[in-house]
């Protein structure tokens, strides 16, 4: 192989030139072995299976010349680790360590398809080959995600060689600022942080606002529970963040770009570390880029772990060393954000949308999703659906297809309750509006919210007045205490729900909860008090009935509340094993052998220890 | 105090003194149907004090940077078909406005956010006057949090301690609800002169200036800090902590004049005394 990475790229011919060698080597070892080493993968083992990869290379190199690589996120998280072999593209999931040697030997080898290791698709039973004969990615659309799997991340040659670093010449040399801007604006893009701003219009304001030095900041800092779309981005494909980003500089007039990462995320950091060193070497970042007079460089910052900060001005704080907390946006960031000068605020996953839209055009973009909503947007689809993991759609699709196609319907043959999607701040949608489209108004208009991305599925078994407990608890504890509507009203929002949950509710309080609710939405200082609320008024208003049950009746029809359910024995189901009898830490039990046990409600303690220990599922929560 | 409290207002009103700049077009912004004008940039709350329209506020302090935590100050903004809740105390005017004070909205709005304050400080009597003037006889809600009682934590203290007397000895420590205003490490601070600034600043009451007579110090309660007290020499009463005077006299320094030194030492009932006791034996004062 050729050393390239000694040498700086001194124009886009020359990078052209370096792309065509780079793929004509990558096409001639034909043989290569992808394993997914994504969060989900890699807390499977994924990253032993590799290194069982490289050693079965390591033995046989001199037969077969075959590459193994590490990839980021595929998105089928539930049935990791995934590998997958070329030629053919053979899709294997759920491998395990014993299972690398017969890989080795059958598919990369022989060309054989090992059958016991594909994808059986359960509508049809039939056995899965390749990733696009699976539900769950044929309903996808992948513009964000699309090296997602398929280059390693750690390699620039990988990402250039697939048709990385296309976007950045084009928009340097054959076209002006205005035009990229106008190109984003035709492309109809609009944040992916969760407020859905149309980026070209972000991008116009920072350019003609006032002040120099200008700033583009990646906010990296993703928060919520249970999602993990721009870690899937940092690290599966981390150059098409920083190109994004030098592309948005070059519209806005910037030099220094910061990306801001959660310290949770160690391998986000370092991937992105090491693709701005690699950049910065190949000349694709730092002074004179791409022999460009345009010079742009980016810094990492590592945060400490407040939900907080990944709103726009608390972020800015904490970049410039202060307490991560936010200010009044009267005065927007763009005009005096960042040490007060301008700056460009956007997330991961909308600069990593940017290079596709400077290659195909605004317009290709604009044609994907709705009227308002263009492009994909990428969830983690999470809870008790089948097919939990990460997927790109494209917007205007169902919320139905979205759990039902891709998720693959709900688990263990569930009904569906509800899906809360817009991360902490979100809505819960029920069973009703299931057929609503996914866009940023249409799922605002239903009292939810696209945030930036999470979808959390829930089933019958769901309490919502415990779901609003969850995420109100949540927000409680990471309001960072500024303001008074955010920090007071909070915590009087989970003292009511905390009484409801307990059975102490009183009759009016579903109406304070909703007076309290408006008083955020009204006066909080920042976007996460002003939607703190969404959970508790998303489900009052879909699930009344549920809050007047625990606070009327003392009782939760899903039976999650501790005290507001009763635990029953089963006559016929109770095998009289005497488990329960045994674990019962009250002697609430009483039975002999052969003879149905029954449970002494006046003693009992609700504790659930019988319903946890019955081998026979005879305990049931009436 | 009342003199630190008289120079804080002097020092705010030569930031507003500012003139218009000529040919600049001013900003009109009606409140309530009044109409006023203001220099561009000026705030929500500006206007409203020209317009003689008054707002509660706790948070706001002229001579200290706005912060717009407390949210007492929420007020309508026309947005054509629909009306906004802003601060009127950092809402910037640029362009011409319409603000509603009495609306219904932002009437309920601020006595919402009162509300809330009041389950925070229940015991706090300054809050309980400005909650009546408001309308607002009674909170609805509980006392949820045992963390720094009857402190709203607007921040005046934080602020004013960092931004005017330069010594920045407490701050925010904890979040949420939980967050409190404190020393670092929530002990008694070395950077606190005992000026108690924090004190007379504080909106509703809740830092206070205790004299420990025998000991000759001056605490900041509740934060713990104490500072040795300067003594008047003939009476014995305390007059002012020792790092304030030191401060006073490094920023006279170029009078160096000893009786100001030596008047320094003595409280102000004995200074009086023996100012008139000079004045006594001068010439005029036996003429007549």
């Amino acid at each position: 192989m050729i050393e390239f990475g000694k040498r700086r790229l001194n124009n886009p011919e020359v990078l052209e030139r370096v792309r065509d060698e780079l793929q004509r080597q990558f096409n001639s070892s034909s043989k290569v072995v992808r394993v997914c080493t994504g969060p989900g993968c890699a807390a499977k083992g994924a990253s032993r299976i590799y290194e069982l990869f490289c050693e079965a290379v390591s033995q046989h190199s001199i037969e077969v010349e075959v590459t193994t690589k590490v990839v980021g996120c595929h998105g089928l998280c539930e049935c990791g680790p995934i590998v997958i072999v070329q030629p053919g593209e053979i899709f294997y999931q759920r491998v395990e360590e014993p299972d690398v040697p017969e890989i080795f030997r059958e598919t990369v080898l022989g060309g054989r398809v090992v059958q016991r290791l594909l994808y059986e698709v359960p509508s049809t039973g039939k056995k899965a080959k390749k990733a696009n004969e699976i539900p769950f990615y044929n309903t996808q659309e992948r513009i964000a995600l699309a090296y997602n799997g398929l280059i390693d991340p750690t390699s620039i040659e990988d990402y250039i060689a697939a048709g990385g670093y296309k976007a950045l010449p084009k928009a340097l040399t054959m076209m002006s600022p205005e035009d990229i801007i106008a190109e984003v604006e035709r492309a109809g893009l609009r944040g992916r942080g969760g407020g859905g701003f149309p980026t070209a219009r972000k991008w116009r304001s920072c350019r003609e606002a006032k002040g120099f030095p200008k700033y583009v900041i990646c906010n990296g800092d993703e928060g919520d529970p249970g999602a993990f779309m721009d870690r899937a981005i940092m690290e599966g494909n981390p150059h098409a963040v920083l190109e994004g980003m030098t592309i948005g500089a070059y519209a806005i007039g910037s030099s220094q770009g910061y990306i801001y990462v959660r310290n949770e995320y160690p391998l986000s950091v370092e991937r992105l570390r090491g693709s701005i060193e690699e950049a910065r070497e190949w000349g694709l970042l730092g002074e004179r880029i791409l022999g460009h007079s345009f010079s742009f460089d980016i810094k990492i910052n590592r945060g400490g772990g407040a939900f907080v900060c990944g709103e726009s001005t608390a972020l800015m704080a904490s970049l410039e060393g202060r307490p991560g907390e936010p200010r009044a946006k009267y005065i927007h960031t763009v005009e005096s954000g960042l040490r007060e000068k301008p700056t460009n605020l956007n997330n991961v996953e909308t600069w990593a949308n940017i290079p596709a839209i400077i290659n195909r055009g605004g317009e290709w973009f604009a044609g994907i999703g709705t009227e308002k909503s263009k492009g994909t947007k990428v969830f983690s689809l999470v809870g008790t659906v089948v097919n939990t993991g990460l997927v790109e759609v494209p917007m205007g699709i169902t919320l139905r297809r979205i759990i039902n196609e891709i998720g693959g319907g709900i688990r263990d043959g569930k009904r569906f309750k509800a899906v809360q999607t817009g991360g902490p701040s979100g809505g819960c949608i029920p069973t009703e509006h299931l057929d609503a489209r996914v866009d940023f108004d249409e799922l605002t208009k239903l009292g939810s919210m696209m945030g930036s991305g999470g979808m959390i599925v829930m089933d019958e078994d769901t309490c919502m007045v415990k779901v609003a407990k969850y995420f109100t608890d949540f927000l409680q504890k990471e309001s960072c205490g500024k303001c008074t509507p955010c920090r007071e009203g909070l915590s009087q929002m989970l003292h009511i729900l905390e009484r409801i949950t307990k059975g102490e509710g009183e009759v009016d309080e579903v109406e304070k909860l909703e007076q309290l609710a408006d008083l955020l939405a009204g006066t909080a200082l920042c976007a996460l008090g002003k939607t703190a609320a969404n959970p508790i008024i998303s489900t009052i208003r879909y699930f009344r009935d549920e809050y007047d049950a625990h606070i009327l009746d003392r009782r939760c029809p899903a039976k999650e509340c501790r005290g507001l359910f009763l635990y029953e024995i089963d006559a016929e189901a109770c095998k009289a094993c005497g488990i329960c009898l045994k674990n019962c830490p009250e002697d609430a039990i009483t039975g002999e052998k052969k003879i149905p046990h029954v449970i002494d409600q006046k003693k009992c303690t609700l504790c659930g220890t019988c319903w946890e220990k019955c081998p026979f599922t005879a305990v049931l929560k009436v | 105090m009342y003199a630190l409290r008289n120079m804080l207002g002097k020092m705010s009103l030569h930031r507003s003194v500012k003139g218009i700049r000529k040919g600049k077009p001013v900003p009109i912004v009606t409140i309530d149907g009044c109409k006023v004008r203001v220099k561009k940039d000026a705030t929500v709350l500006d206007a409203a004090k020209k317009a003689g329209v008054w707002i509660p506020t706790l948070c706001h302090h002229p001579a200290i940077s706005c912060d717009a935590v407390c949210r007492l100050c929420m007020v309508e903004l026309d947005r054509g078909d629909w009306r906004q809740l802003i601060t009127a105390c950092n809402y910037p005017v640029r362009r011409d406005i319409v603000v509603y004070v009495s609306s219904e909205g932002a009437k309920q709005a601020r006595r919402g956010v009162m509300e809330l304050l009041l389950a925070r400080a229940p015991e706090s009597q300054e809050l309980k006057v400005l909650a009546e003037s408001m309308g607002v006889k009674e909170t609805r809600y509980p006392n949820v949090t045992e963390s720094q009682r009857n402190c709203i934590l607007c921040g005046l203290c934080v602020r004013i301690c960092e931004e005017i007397i330069g010594q920045a000895a407490i701050g925010f420590a904890g979040r949420g609800v939980d967050r409190t205003v404190a020393a670092p490490f929530r002990q008694p601070s070395d950077d606190c002169i005992g000026c108690g600034v924090c004190a007379a600043v504080c909106p509703v009451g809740t830092i206070k200036v205790r004299i420990h007579q025998d000991q000759q110090e001056v605490e900041i309660s509740p934060f713990k800090s104490r500072a040795k007290l300067l003594v008047c020499e003939k009476c014995g009463a305390p007059i002012i902590s020792t790092q304030v005077s030191e401060r006073v006299l490094g920023k006279v320094e170029t009078m160096s004049s000893e009786e100001f030194r030596q008047c320094i030492r003595l409280c102000p009932k004995c200074r009086k005394l023996q100012t008139a006791v000079r004045l006594q034996a001068t010439k005029i004062y036996n003429k007549e």
